[in-house]
């Protein structure tokens, strides 16, 4: 028996080069899907929330972004090595509680210094132990979680530390073009309302990161490596330290991060980083950093993060729930995971139907003249009838 | 069509959980006349309402407040002298106030109110029943946030929001007594009223409320410690399972206990104080260890919950078979008074959750209604729950 040619598609009969529009708007979906969540959410609370779109309420949405957003690049970085940090809560928590408890001896630039140096130490510790001793990154940061957690407990006896003087506080709340909210132009405010040195910290540490993940060797170094770690060390890459770097930088930043948040709000409580990891992770995931390593971008979680803030904000607005808030950031993060592995799904059964090549074939074959049974010469691309009868 | 469908679920998800949200009440419409408003407001009598367990919903403790004299230094004095706590036990009763509000006078009628929560818990699905209560009653627009599972950074963003929401009062059960001042600080600087609620602030904060209200974790745990000493004939030695770390009770529940018994019983010894975090199981862990560790000389357990931390209590001294180890505990739960009733608690604290909820919006209306002179400390009532009066408060509120 004969087996038949396949079927000629709607792909194939239409000229090659040309996707079908609606697949490439779909690609491009799929490709800023984080920004598309973004607009639908801000769209929808606009609309829905009082109180939402006011540059006030815009301000308290940056304000809650810049809270974990120096810890979630950090994270972004080490699930780009093809790693996990899951201490970056506690590392926040230590940076905080480290900057409140020391600046009345050193000051709060030695309080700073030191906090930020613990939370590099911090990841250091990490790195070393998942790059030399060949531990798993889940267990190492788990391990060092709960020992940096109940460090901070005992050195702050399970109280919260207070800032002796809310100038720093106020300084770092406070917007760097301060206008009076009651006269100043809605459009005036909306521009200037959430540049405070505390969000302008954070998206300095988020730009900073994106540059370096895809401008510098060592970034797309982080890629290669996380993506595929043998071929990475074939290429000559040092990959223990690319690992003990990420891990470095996430501690460093999540410290950081740790820290300024404790001095704007002028307190460092156990409970600062707390419940930032399940936050942090979600908009990692969601902003599209893949969980295999070697993909992702700092600007998709931060997109991600304010995407999730405004969520949390808005049904706060319309007075939901705690519970609620939870289920709803948990189905955003649902539906993303679901569209990602239909859309993997998709894209790799169409690789195994090598439409591609399919497609490729007969364009060939409409093109080139027939061949002739028995002709000599160079051998021609195989038409349908060719083919059929090459395999009779 | 797999964009449109993802998208589709996405707004169908974003407005399901929109149409979930608790809506604020519309609350009866004030008239246009403030003399009239007023006196409708007025004219609202909230004092026959009753909690879920039948007691008196608006309760509150009528002594007056005298403090003892400060010392210079009070952390400078050992944890085990009651004044090394004066901060603490005495924040805000000076009554030293900053930059208050002045009340509206205009009645409580159509007035909106924000009351930001700790975390969700049955107490505080009390509390807002409570507090919903007199709200209903008074015409008040109540809407509750909670800031997640008590998160400091959620609090911190809510009051955020209040600011930018601007509503007539907002009541504020905080998360961290220490971390709150920030947040006082920053609502009174916006011209915000607050009435803080049931955690009491420590001393720096107190400035920048109208009042608090809410028990008296010391003055509680001080009475529950005298019935404590009663059951153990003053001597023998003891534990304490603390509460959470962050909060005043974490303090409160212990030194409290501390304290009083050294005046009261200096035989009595305390042989170790852990947080458990109030969870059954690690309550359990720990108690056994100490059951192993101390043997017969342990005689007693202070527990600073009724609940969670009484379930791991209980289930230690039962495995062991220590069932005569004298415990008691901060209550007023359905657990906790039905081991009372199973004689397996000996003594807890009455604390009411729906009169906590109402006490601050009844100070509220008040305070609408042209109130000022308000005490700067408003405590519910002090009872030790026993075996004797257990029956007095059933149902349970929560």
């Amino acid at each position: 028996m004969t087996p038949s040619a396949p079927a000629p598609t709607r792909a194939a009969a239409r000229p090659p080069g040309r996707a079908r529009p609606f697949a490439k708007a779909a690609a491009a979906a799929y490709r800023y899907r984080v920004y598309l969540l973004c607009t639908i959410i801000f769209a929808v609370m606009g609309a829905a929330a009082p109180h939402f779109l006011t540059p006030g309420n815009f301000s308290n949405v940056l304000k809650g972004t810049s809270t974990n957003l120096p810890a979630a690049v950090g994270f972004t970085i080490v699930l780009i090595a093809g790693q996990l940090d899951l201490s970056v809560g506690s590392a926040m928590t230590m940076g905080g509680i480290l900057v409140m408890g020391l600046s009345p001896s050193l000051g709060w630039a030695g309080a700073f210094g030191v906090a930020v140096l613990c939370g590099l130490g911090l990841g250091l510790t990490n790195g070393l132990l998942v790059a030399k001793a060949r531990i798993n990154s889940f267990i190492v940061t788990l391990g060092t979680m709960i020992i940096v957690y109940n460090a901070m407990a005992i050195y702050c006896r399970g109280g919260t530390i207070p800032a002796t003087t809310f100038a720093l506080s106020d300084f770092l709340q406070r917007p760097v073009v301060d206008l009076d909210p009651r006269g100043a132009p809605p459009a005036l405010l909306w521009l200037t309302l959430w540049l405070t040195p505390r969000n302008l910290v954070s998206l300095a540490v988020m730009a900073a990161a994106a540059v370096f993940l895809r401008r510098t060797p060592a970034g797309r170094g982080l890629h290669l490596m996380g993506g595929n770690p043998q071929a990475a060390w074939y290429s000559g890459l040092h990959v223990d330290r690319y690992v003990i770097g990420a891990f470095a930088l996430s501690g460093l930043l999540a410290a950081v991060g740790g820290a300024v948040v404790a001095a704007g709000e002028a307190a460092g409580s156990l409970k600062l980083g707390e419940n930032s990891l399940m936050t942090i992770v979600a908009a990692v995931i969601i902003g599209g950093t893949s969980m295999e390593g070697g993909k992702g971008t700092v600007v998709g979680t931060t997109v991600a993060l304010v995407a999730l803030t405004a969520l949390i904000n808005g049904l706060s607005c319309l007075g939901a729930g705690h519970e609620v808030q939870l289920v709803a950031s948990g189905l955003v993060l649902a539906l993303i995971i679901l569209y990602d592995a239909y859309w993997l799904h998709r894209r790799q059964r169409r690789r195994g139907q090598r439409k591609d090549l399919l497609e490729e074939l007969q364009a060939r074959a409409a093109s080139d003249p027939p061949a002739g049974r028995g002709s000599q010469g160079a051998p021609s691309a195989p038409g349908p009838g060719r083919e059929g009868r090459s395999h009779g | 069509m797999t964009t449109r469908r993802t998208a589709a679920w996405a707004m169908a998800a974003m407005l399901g959980a929109i149409g979930g949200c608790r809506s604020e009440p519309a609350g009866r419409k004030a008239p246009a006349d403030r003399a009239e408003a007023l006196k409708q407001s007025l004219a609202v009598d909230v004092s026959g309402l009753k909690s879920a367990d039948t007691q008196p919903l608006i309760i509150m403790d009528e002594t007056p407040l005298q403090p003892p004299p400060r010392p210079a230094d009070p952390l400078k004095l050992p944890e085990d002298d009651p004044l090394h706590w004066y901060d603490m036990e005495y924040a805000g009763w000076r009554g030293r106030k900053v930059n208050l509000p002045r009340s509206p006078g205009d009645g409580a009628l159509g007035k909106r109110v924000i009351c930001l929560r700790h975390m969700d818990h049955p107490y505080t699905t009390a509390y807002t029943r409570g507090m919903e209560k007199v709200a209903g009653a008074c015409g008040i627009r109540l809407k509750t946030l909670t800031a997640g599972n008590a998160d400091v950074n959620i609090q911190s963003q809510q009051v955020d929001q209040v600011v930018n929401e601007r509503p007539d009062l907002v009541i504020l059960f905080p998360v961290d007594a220490t971390a709150v001042v920030p947040m006082l600080r920053k609502l009174n600087q916006a011209g915000v009223p607050i009435i803080a609620s049931n955690l009491l602030p420590v001393d720096q904060g107190m400035p920048y409320v109208l009042t608090w209200t809410g028990p008296d974790d010391w003055g509680q745990f001080r009475m529950l410690a005298r019935e404590f000493a009663k059951r153990m004939n003053h001597e023998g030695g003891y534990c304490i399972v603390r509460h959470m770390p962050g909060g005043s009770p974490f303090f409160s529940r212990t030194f409290s206990v501390v304290t009083e018994l050294k005046k009261i019983a200096p035989r009595m010894k305390c042989f170790d104080m852990q947080t458990t975090l109030l969870e059954a199981e690690k309550t359990a862990q720990v108690v056994s260890g100490w059951i192993t560790k101390y043997g017969a000389e342990l005689k007693g357990i202070v527990s600073a919950d009724d609940s969670g931390a009484q379930i791991g209590i209980n289930e230690a001294c039962r495995n062991a078979g220590r069932e005569d180890i004298i415990r008691v505990a901060a209550g007023n739960s359905k657990v906790g008074m039905d081991f009372i009733k199973a004689g397996k608690l000996h003594g807890i604290t009455y604390q009411s959750a729906e009169a906590d909820g109402a006490l601050p919006m009844k100070i509220a209306a008040d305070w609408f209604n042209g109130k000022e002179d308000l005490k700067p400390v408003y405590y519910l009532p002090k009872h030790v729950i026993t075996a004797k009066d257990v029956d007095q408060y059933m149902p349970a509120q929560w």
